[in-house]
């Protein structure tokens, strides 16, 4: 049987290496494939991390709900789309895909460094939780900006909520309303997601393809 | 039952997807009488909540409610007008959400919960972007991916606030409801530095929603491009429920005697907000998107008066009710005078005292009173901010918001005396929609509102402005 600090550490490197593959992949399917991956590792995190003992039905079942949704339902949602309206497939960067892994690998070493300065101040937690997600929280700012399609902002705009729930989960592990939370970040996922592919499908049918560098008619 | 305030708006707005636009237009004016008998009910005591760890009237959230409750009703009025001279496709889906906005925005003005706050805020961003999108148009389009992907992001951040509060209540041994009110109580003993990443995270987020600069940059597009009864209830609602966010989490480091702090940060961003409003208004080409760039300034100024406290603190929330009513209105007669002349640049309009004469009244005098000169309220606020930035000892930035200011003035001033009294345009008499009293009077109420304000506040009202100001640190004596 395999201890659980080995297993947490093991999907803190999932984490990690989910979030360089994102910025180093070409092809918007795989984007996807590994958005709902990592979805799935963010999600049974905290069930690594209560050993599985403190853990109640209703979290449980809000776990099993947030698999389902991050793993499955949104990357479906995206897969969709990309079918439906874009016509050419492939991530267009503003930034080349060597330059992006290289800002990654400084992103999680700034990360690391953060989080050895915040460390003394938190619960006892797994050590690399905090680096984890202040990685993917910049990833997904990362993916944000330096990519030409509005897909893959909104495919950023999920990493950086994964990465705002490592978060979430490193500095308030023991509060009795986390399920609360989860809830929360649930509905905005969902909803979220679902407005978003609606403007995408817009965007595509007025401009043929979803770059969001043509929208910039709007400024001062 | 204090929730029935947020049931209201959202049951009939759930309905009125399915009716007829007639129909829905006559649901909008009853729903917005029927929010705001609620809300009356609920200032005179009669309505408690159900979900008291969740829901609360609290002093500031009841000026807001019942600013937005007003403003609702009147350009709900507005809108059944407006709606018979433009052809929109999907009315009934707009009156639907109008109501769902609505009901979005009372969430957040009840809101006590941290989370309950957060998600209010969040379905207010979802609830508006269809406003602005059906217009249907490619600009429109781009308004609405801004806003929705800019305002996403900042609310994401401002999730990781509400995690900070959580830690700094577990740092800190409290066992408390995760709300402002129990927060407030118990700031003392809360984690400083927990409390300190909240408020940074809270302005960033929730400051993106408020349009503070430099997170300002979807506001210009999304209150210019939206239907005009919709920019008003953006920009005269819906900032005031974002500022909320900021406020509360102020008021709690305020208790905490972390102050300092957070008064520097937002003297900070009150500043840029005024110069880069002043910066961008100068050179402005398009009336709606001016007044965006005016709202950005009257946040700053807002976030300002709350970092000076004292005198400032209860400046900014009387500069908050007379900006709603102000700015609101000249939404409105935005939208008039884009029915008139069919545009929104402010080249092509001019001899507005000639050609559309009872609307070129109410613009000028909401011009007026939004630059803050009498006979309107934003004068007392603005001269009540720049004491308590005198009596709080900051000099040099009461002379940057003085500064700012004047640009913003002398930017605005230009555009609006040439739409107002200039030469019409070139080959113009007359214009095809003409003026209708239904479209002119909430106007013409919404600036009695601000003009009697000024010299009269019922006790109720001044009550809780002070109630509200001193929860930051504010009044006659800070």
């Amino acid at each position: 049987m395999i201890s659980f600090a080995a297993c947490t550490d093991l999907l803190m490197t999932f984490v990690f290496l989910s979030v360089l593959l994102c910025l180093a992949s070409n092809r918007l399917v795989i984007l996807i494939k590994i958005m709902a991956f990592q979805g799935v590792v963010v999600s049974i995190i905290p069930l690594v991390l209560e050993h599985g003992q403190t853990m109640e039905t209703v979290d449980l079942f809000l776990l099993i709900i947030m698999v389902l949704v991050k793993g499955v339902l949104i990357p479906l949602a995206l897969y969709i789309a990309v079918k439906k309206v874009a016509t050419l497939r492939e991530v267009v960067p503003y930034i080349g895909y060597e330059a992006s892994i290289f800002s990654g690998l400084v992103l999680i070493m700034a990360a690391s460094f953060a989080s050895s300065r915040l460390t003394p101040y938190l619960p006892p937690i797994d050590i690399l939780l905090l680096p984890a997600g202040l990685t993917t929280i910049g990833g997904g700012f990362f993916l944000m900006m330096a990519r030409h399609k509005a897909i893959t902002q909104v495919i950023g705009y999920l990493m950086l909520e994964n990465g705002i729930y490592l978060v979430g989960t490193a500095l308030a592990s023991q509060t009795h309303s986390h399920y609360m939370l989860e809830f929360g970040v649930l509905l905005d996922l969902l909803v979220g997601v679902m407005i978003m592919g609606i403007i995408l499908y817009r965007v595509s049918s007025t401009f043929d393809d979803i770059d969001t560098g043509l929208l910039e008619s709007l400024k001062d | 039952m204090l929730e029935i305030i947020i049931l209201i708006p959202f049951l009939l707005g759930s309905i009125t997807f399915f009716l007829p636009p007639g129909s829905g237009r006559i649901l909008l004016v009853g729903a917005g009488l029927a929010h705001m008998v609620a809300c009356l009910f609920a200032f005179m005591g009669y309505l408690s909540a159900l979900l008291p760890d969740y829901f609360i009237l609290t002093p500031l959230g009841e000026i807001v409610l019942g600013l937005t409750s007003l403003l609702f009703l009147l350009v709900a009025i507005y809108t059944v007008s407006y709606m018979t001279e433009v052809r929109m496709e999907a009315e009934a889906a707009f009156n639907g959400f109008m109501l769902l906005f609505l009901a979005a925005m009372s969430m957040a003005t009840l809101a006590d919960h941290i989370i309950v706050l957060w998600i209010a805020i969040e379905a207010t961003t979802l609830t508006s972007a269809p406003l602005i999108l059906l217009h249907q148009s490619k600009d429109a389009l781009e308004a609405t991916w801004k806003y929705v992907l800019i305002c996403s992001v900042g609310i994401a951040l401002a999730l990781l606030s509400g995690f900070f509060l959580a830690f700094a209540m577990e740092r800190g041994g409290v066992q408390v409801p995760l709300n402002y009110t129990s927060l407030n109580n118990v700031a003392a003993s809360l984690d400083p530095l927990g409390l300190e990443a909240a408020f940074i995270f809270a302005l960033v987020g929730y400051g993106t929603k408020m349009g503070l600069a430099p997170m300002h940059t979807w506001l210009p597009d999304a209150h210019s491009e939206a239907v005009s009864p919709a920019s008003a209830l953006l920009s005269g609602a819906l900032l005031n429920c974002a500022f909320l966010g900021v406020y509360k989490t102020h008021m709690v480091l305020i208790s905490a005697g972390l102050g300092h702090f957070s008064n520097q940060i937002l003297i900070f961003f009150g500043l840029a907000s005024i110069l880069v409003a002043g910066v961008f208004i100068l050179h402005q080409t398009d009336y709606k998107r001016m007044l965006a760039y005016s709202s950005i300034e009257n946040m700053g100024i807002i976030a300002f008066g709350c970092g000076v406290g004292g005198l400032g603190a209860l400046g900014a929330v009387l500069h908050m009710i007379h900006h709603a009513l102000l700015k609101s209105s000249l939404f409105l007669a935005a939208g008039n005078i884009f029915l008139g002349y069919g545009t929104k640049k402010i080249a092509r309009t001019g001899g507005m005292i000639r050609l559309l004469p009872r609307t070129a009244i109410v613009f000028f005098g909401g011009f007026i009173g939004i630059s803050g000169l009498p006979p309107f309220g934003l004068v007392i606020s603005e001269v009540l901010i720049v004491l308590g930035g005198l009596r709080s000892h900051h000099p040099v930035a009461v002379t940057l918001f003085l500064s700012g200011l004047l640009l913003v003035f002398s930017g605005a001033c230009r555009h609006v005396m040439g739409m107002t009294f200039g030469r019409n345009p070139v080959g113009v008499d007359a214009l095809p929609v003409k003026e209708k009293l239904s479209r002119l009077l909430p106007i013409y109420i919404l600036l009695a509102f601000s003009f009697g304000l000024t010299f009269w506040m019922p006790k109720g009202v001044v009550d809780m402005v002070y109630q509200a100001a001193a929860l930051i640190g504010g009044g006659q004596h800070g």
